[in-house]
């Protein structure tokens, strides 16, 4: 279970994330909507404590780390027990497809490498990419360059995986084989945070849907609820913004 | 003026007994310089409180005066130091026992130290930050992240620019005959001296600094190649 409680993050003037509450259960898959700039980005990235929040605290399971000076150690367990997908893929541009899948196995997690070889290669399999272990991120496309850093997230058997706009960056045409990768992870029961502005998407796979705007969650249900009954205007007039056509449902 | 030009060749195969003395000032000074550059270059990129204000300062030093100086400051203000330390400690070390060409360097490696910081400053710029931030974010400490991810590409990013440093420490080690090290350039004066024959000596020496200069970068072009390879598209 992922428990984020009083998170607070502030840039300069501008307070971005104000003291927000969240949990996700075991399995749950929630998709976080919301306008840009409403902290979405932030606030993922304050579970992993690559932004480091001002006050509030991040925990999972029994691993509660506090407000904006945490211990070295503290930090470095939360990133073990979280893996990110990032909008841009930042894979490791000198490695092969295999080798930054087993760069967190053999080097953080300590498995040897025959044996990380082994999970990796699995891992690849599983995104599709079997035939591409030893391409360079150079030599592969978008959608399967997004696929390498899912593998090396799932690689990792982490509590959580972050997905942040994990399809932004590709062509149109390569937005489907990711988000297929995705779904069908999530059918796996793993747990995972996903930013996306995917509604589709949301709709299929999302146990919950968290609305943001503002630096605040502004509110949060189930898929049909948001999209078909949103009780906030502000959440109303953004799904309006993003999804025009009218939504019949007779 | 008449030219001998079977001097050249006789006066070239005595160069070479010097050859060792060039190679090594350049290999001491390239390889000690990378480290110490490296460590600047992190020092400052960190903003590690006195250190990177130290590194700035000697940064601004080095390369805001010339490389002859750093020679001669050392040679002349190290043996002060040493015997100064020396003396106060009781010990029965003097500067006597460190011959000439430890002071070369300790020199060139100062000077190479500064110019290097520079490039692998670029190199590890030239690393996006998102892959940083993936490091992190699978668990990776600061130092596995330099080691395993930002070093390999600042390096072979920088590669280019380090075999220029390379060939700029090779010629300005001809700087170490100010202090009776005789390498290749202190041997042309030598034999052009003794034979009266200056221009073919020269030519000589010329020649002999322009293969070792085609050697390091056809070594660099080499070393890009077989280093670079994730940065070509295509085929493995
Ligand atoms: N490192 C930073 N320094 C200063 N301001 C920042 C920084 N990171 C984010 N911000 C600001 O914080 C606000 C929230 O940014 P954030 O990236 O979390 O939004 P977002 O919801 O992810 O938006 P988008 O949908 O555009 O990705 C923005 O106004 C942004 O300009
Ligand atoms: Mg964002």
């Amino acid at each position: 279970m992922i428990q984020l409680s009083g998170l607070s993050k502030t840039f300069g003037t501008q307070q971005v994330l104000k003291e927000i509450d969240l949990t996700v259960d075991k399995g749950e898959v929630v998709v976080i909507l919301g306008p840009s700039g409403s902290g979405k980005t932030t606030m993922l990235r304050c579970i992993n404590y690559l932004e480091r929040p001002d006050a509030g605290e991040v925990r999972i399971g029994h691993l509660a780390v506090q407000g904006k000076h945490p211990s070295r150690r503290d930090i470095h367990q939360l990133r073990q027990r979280t893996a990110m997908v990032f909008q841009q893929y930042n894979l490791f541009k000198h490695r092969t497809a295999l080798e930054n899948v087993m760069e967190g196995l053999t080097v953080v997690q300590r498995i040897p490498r025959s044996e990380a070889r082994e999970i990796s290669a699995r891992m690849l399999e599983k995104v599709g990419l079997g035939s591409k272990l030893d391409h360079y991120p150079g030599q592969l496309s978008g959608g399967q360059q997004q696929r390498v850093g899912i593998a090396r997230a799932l690689a990792l058997n982490p509590e959580v995986i972050l997905f942040d706009e994990p399809t932004s960056a590709l062509d149109p045409e390569l937005v489907g084989e990711v988000l297929e990768v995705i779904r069908r992870i999530a059918r796996e029961g793993i747990t995972m945070i996903v930013v996306t502005h995917e509604m589709g998407f949301a709709r299929d796979v999302a146990n919950r849907v968290v609305f943001m705007d503002g630096g605040i969650i502004v509110e949060e249900g189930q898929p049909e609820e948001i999209f078909q009954r949103p009780r906030e205007e502000r959440t109303r007039q953004f799904l309006q913004r993003i999804m025009p056509e009218p939504n019949y449902s007779i | 003026m008449n030219l001998d030009p079977s001097f050249i060749w006789t006066a070239g195969l005595s160069l070479l007994q010097a050859l060792p003395e060039t190679l090594w000032i350049t290999f001491v000074s390239v390889a000690a310089g990378l480290v110490i550059g490296t460590a600047v270059a992190l020092c400052r990129m960190y903003h590690i409180p006195v250190l990177s204000q130290l590194s700035a300062g000697y940064v601004a030093f080095v390369r805001g005066t010339p490389m002859l100086m750093h020679l001669l400051l050392i040679y002349f203000g190290l043996p002060v130091l040493i015997d100064g330390i020396s003396s106060a400690m009781g010990w029965s070390f003097t500067s006597a026992s460190i011959p000439l060409i430890g002071f070369v360097w300790i020199a060139f490696s100062i000077t190479a130290g500064a110019y290097m910081s520079e490039v692998v400053r670029a190199g590890i710029q030239a690393v996006d930050k998102g892959q940083v931030e993936a490091a992190q974010s699978i668990g990776m400490t600061t130092i596995q992240t330099l080691r395993r991810i930002i070093l390999p590409q600042a390096l072979s990013v920088s590669l280019p620019n380090l075999s220029n440093s390379v060939i700029g420490m090779l010629h300005g080690s001809t700087l170490a005959y100010t202090i009776s090290v005789v390498e290749i350039n202190a041997r042309a004066q030598i034999v052009a001296a003794d034979n009266w024959k200056y221009f073919e000596a020269y030519i000589a020496a010329a020649i002999l600094f322009w293969v070792l200069t085609i050697l390091i970068e056809w070594i660099s072009g080499w070393l890009e190649y077989r280093l670079n390879a994730y940065q070509r598209g295509g085929a493995l």
